[in-house]
């Protein structure tokens, strides 16, 4: 009786340590990521926690106003996207600025996060969606939006001189029929992150970081051959028909418009290079397809990923969550795809098509990118403006100490270039929905099928859906 | 002779009437109407007649989803012998069992969302099980479990077991304890051994348990979502490899906002649990009159 006691204590014992083996892993950030072509760059919140708070708000300035004819009491509903509670403060200054500068506005502000798209479905099914809508120009739901004739088409109604303050690159982004619909707001940089031991072990220089794409596969194995990791390299699973644009120089659509060709040899070079390094074992199979981009992140900032491609913005994250690699932290320019572009937009601000109030829902968006809100943001967070007039601020040409800020003084010059070069996808989300599953048969499963099948059987089923 | 009509029971029905009619039947009638139309939530349906049904019949993922869901049944089972085997386990009298039975129902009580979290980072590359087989020595490189294709569903099952062990045990547990200790006795006095104390008595006593955690798992199991939803990161796994009716469902909805074609998944997936239902209601039925 005893020794069944005891196997029964045992066994019990057992169960109860395999029950309860996982209690003591961590949970990852919930904070969604907004991602870039050819990297990624999360909300301005998504890392701002140990962000300085704000100095003394800014006085108004007649001079801001610059959106005529403003309607008499107008009350205009804004949404923005991962910015509370972080940056309350800043934008609760900014409106009451906006509201002494354009009195016969309120404005009724309300930030939403990992529910943003949802919410923002449901209440322009209800009839009830905000007048100002903060959207991600990197997610591509400007032009998604914009395509489904529920938002204001800007190029009409903005006054010249007011769209000359942008740089021509981000406001003419997301364009439908060649009419933009969005005023560019903050903006990110892609900077890849690396891990200096790591690199050390693979008797690598993090100075000497491959310039273009085509140097991931030889870093990578490497990396695998003397360090004994493997890469952390995402794709950008939300928008790989934009990241066969930016990466691999690729043509996705006809001039007409009415054939896919993301099949031509350009596109198979570029699937063939992951799959290449999928089948010699150098990357994170599951952080190449996830949608999470915390997944990569929080790899990089646990010390086992050689390198990571995300915003400086997020070098916060990796400064909170260890310490000792923040020490040993070295940033590189992401290298350039085939395009030679080096990226695209990160984040804007949209009107609705049907407001009662578009001019001032206008001056508010307006209000939000113009280059003295921008530089203020700038100020407390690694993000930068979308208009050459906020970079002759001498904030942006003074050295910074922290790494996280080290790209200051040359974001101006990079953030001029940026163009969206990816021409109008009709019916994206579903293409993209085919381009996933034609990459993941080329790179996973026992049988892959060759990068040129699957992406040729990919365009003929896009094609049908043209029909 | 004539009945007086009386409004009042009426009126105390009213509001639970209103808040079905609200909140089960007009969503019901909503999702119908809806599987017959193209809509993508934030502009007005399109009337399409029979499409979403035509389409979802030639739809390749909808059958993947349809046999992964129905490959996900094998839980049940599973789930049964498990949890009556620790039922067993705890109902000795021992010291701190009390303590055993608590912890074993933390699952339970944990949210699915931490809980699939957690395997997923058990599951990573460089997580708990491969740091694991790697200081053993069993494996060199390691294993990328849950971007193996074979591998996502029956990582997910595995979840659904361990999670639901512990909830289920509790009911088989008060099953065990209404047993009449005489029926022991008694097996024991033929000579039947533990095991076949248990085959010939606690079997047979806990069959009405049995039929309502075999019925409940397996609805359950049809509608699955939140462990493949966790564990692959939102994709349903590479090559679909997870993806079981509800989450191809939530994912024609939500993620290609095809909420027309999603409401016809949903009603397919309706008439598929209604059977099950019926089974249910007639293995109840069978039950009682065996009584």
């Amino acid at each position: 009786v005893k020794l069944k006691r005891t196997l029964t204590m045992a066994l019990a014992t057992s169960l109860l340590f395999v029950a309860c083996s996982s209690s003591a892993t961590p949970t990852p950030s919930s904070a969604p990521a907004a991602t870039t072509p050819a990297t990624s760059t999360a909300p301005a919140s998504a890392a701002a926690s140990t962000a300085p708070a704000s100095a003394a708000p800014l006085a108004a300035d007649p001079a801001e106003a610059v959106i005529p004819n403003v309607e008499a009491n107008a009350e205009i509903h804004f949404w923005t996207f991962y910015l509370s509670p972080t940056f309350d403060n800043y934008i609760k200054a900014t409106i009451a600025r906006f509201q002494q500068t354009y009195p016969t506005v309120k404005v009724d502000w309300e930030d939403h996060q990992g529910t943003f798209k949802d919410d923002l479905n449901s209440a322009f099914a209800a009839g009830n969606a905000p007048d100002v809508i903060n959207l991600s120009v990197s997610e591509g739901w400007v032009s998604e939006y914009a395509s489904k004739g529920l938002l204001l088409n800007l190029d009409d109604k903005v006054p010249q001189a007011v769209k000359d303050i942008y740089f021509p690159g981000l406001w003419k982004e997301q364009l439908i029929d060649g009419k933009n619909y969005q005023f560019p707001w903050y903006q990110g940089l892609n900077v890849e992150l690396i891990n200096k031991r790591l690199f050390a072990k693979a008797g690598l220089d993090p100075a000497a970081f491959p310039k273009t794409i085509d140097g991931l596969p030889q870093l990578c194995q490497t990396l695998k051959d003397k360090a004994g990791t493997v890469c952390d390299i995402r794709l950008t699973v939300s928008d790989l028909i934009a990241q066969m644009v930016y990466e691999g120089g690729v043509k996705p659509i006809s001039d007409d418009g009415k054939t896919f060709t993301f099949d031509s040899p350009e596109a198979v070079a570029w699937l063939q290079m992951y799959v290449d390094m999928v089948k010699a074992g150098t990357v994170d199979n599951t952080t190449l397809t996830t949608t999470d981009d915390r997944t990569g992140l929080l790899l990089f900032s646990a010390g086992q990923a050689p390198f990571y491609a995300t915003g400086p913005n997020l070098i916060r994250d990796v400064k909170s969550n260890n310490a000792e690699l923040y020490a040993d932290l070295a940033t590189a320019p992401a290298p350039l795809g085939k395009s030679g572009v080096t990226g695209k937009g990160l984040m804007s601000i949209s009107v609705k098509g049907d407001t009662k109030f578009p001019n001032a829902s206008m001056a508010l968006a307006q209000y939000f990118t113009n280059p003295r809100s921008m530089v203020e943001f700038a100020k407390i967070v690694s993000v930068y403006p979308s208009s050459a007039e906020a970079f002759k601020d001498p904030f942006f040409s003074t050295a910074a100490s922290a790494i996280e800020d080290s790209a200051r003084p040359l974001a101006g010059g990079i953030i001029s270039t940026y163009a969206d070069i990816v021409p109008t996808i009709p019916k994206k989300a579903d293409v993209n929905d085919i381009v996933l599953k034609a990459i993941e048969s080329a790179l996973f499963g026992d049988n892959p099928v060759s990068a040129q099948q699957a992406l040729t059987d990919a365009v003929a089923k896009a094609n049908a859906l043209l029909k | 002779m004539t009945r007086r009509f009386r409004a009042t029971p009426y009126l105390f029905l009213l509001p639970a009437v209103a808040l079905i009619g609200v909140f089960v039947v007009y969503p019901i009638i909503a999702v119908v109407y809806y599987s017959f139309t193209d809509y993508d939530i934030v502009r007005p349906p399109v009337w399409v007649g029979f499409d979403n049904y035509v389409q979802l019949f030639a739809d390749k993922t909808f059958w993947l989803a349809l046999t992964h869901s129905f490959i996900y049944l094998i839980v049940t089972p599973i789930l049964i012998i498990l949890s009556i085997a620790l039922a067993i386990v705890v109902n000795r009298k021992l010291r701190g069992i009390h303590i055993f039975r608590a912890l074993y129902f933390v699952p339970a009580v944990s949210g699915s969302i931490a809980i699939g979290l957690s395997w997923r980072f058990l599951f990573d590359r460089t997580g708990f099980i491969n740091s694991v087989l790697q200081s053993l020595g069993i494996i060199h490189d390691p294993i990328q479990w849950l971007s193996t294709p074979s591998l996502v569903l029956p990582i997910a099952m595995l979840l659904t077991i361990w999670a639901g062990i512990g909830y289920y045990s509790v009911i088989f547990l008060a099953g065990l304890q209404n047993i009449p200790e005489e029926l022991y006795d008694a097996a024991l006095i033929d000579g039947c051994n533990d095991l076949q104390k248990h085959w010939h008595v606690s079997l047979p006593g806990l069959r009405p348990q049995i039929v309502f955690v075999g019925v409940i798992s397996s609805l359950a199991a049809l509608k699955v979502f939140d462990e493949i939803y966790v564990l692959t990161g939102t994709t349903g796994g590479v090559l679909d490899s997870g993806v079981t009716m509800v989450f191809y469902l939530w994912r024609q909805a939500f993620r290609l906002e095809h909420a027309g074609y999603a409401a016809a998944i949903a009603i397919t997936l309706l008439a598929i649990t209604l059977v099950f239902s019926m089974v249910n209601v007639r293995l109840l039925e069978r039950q009682e009159a065996d009584r």
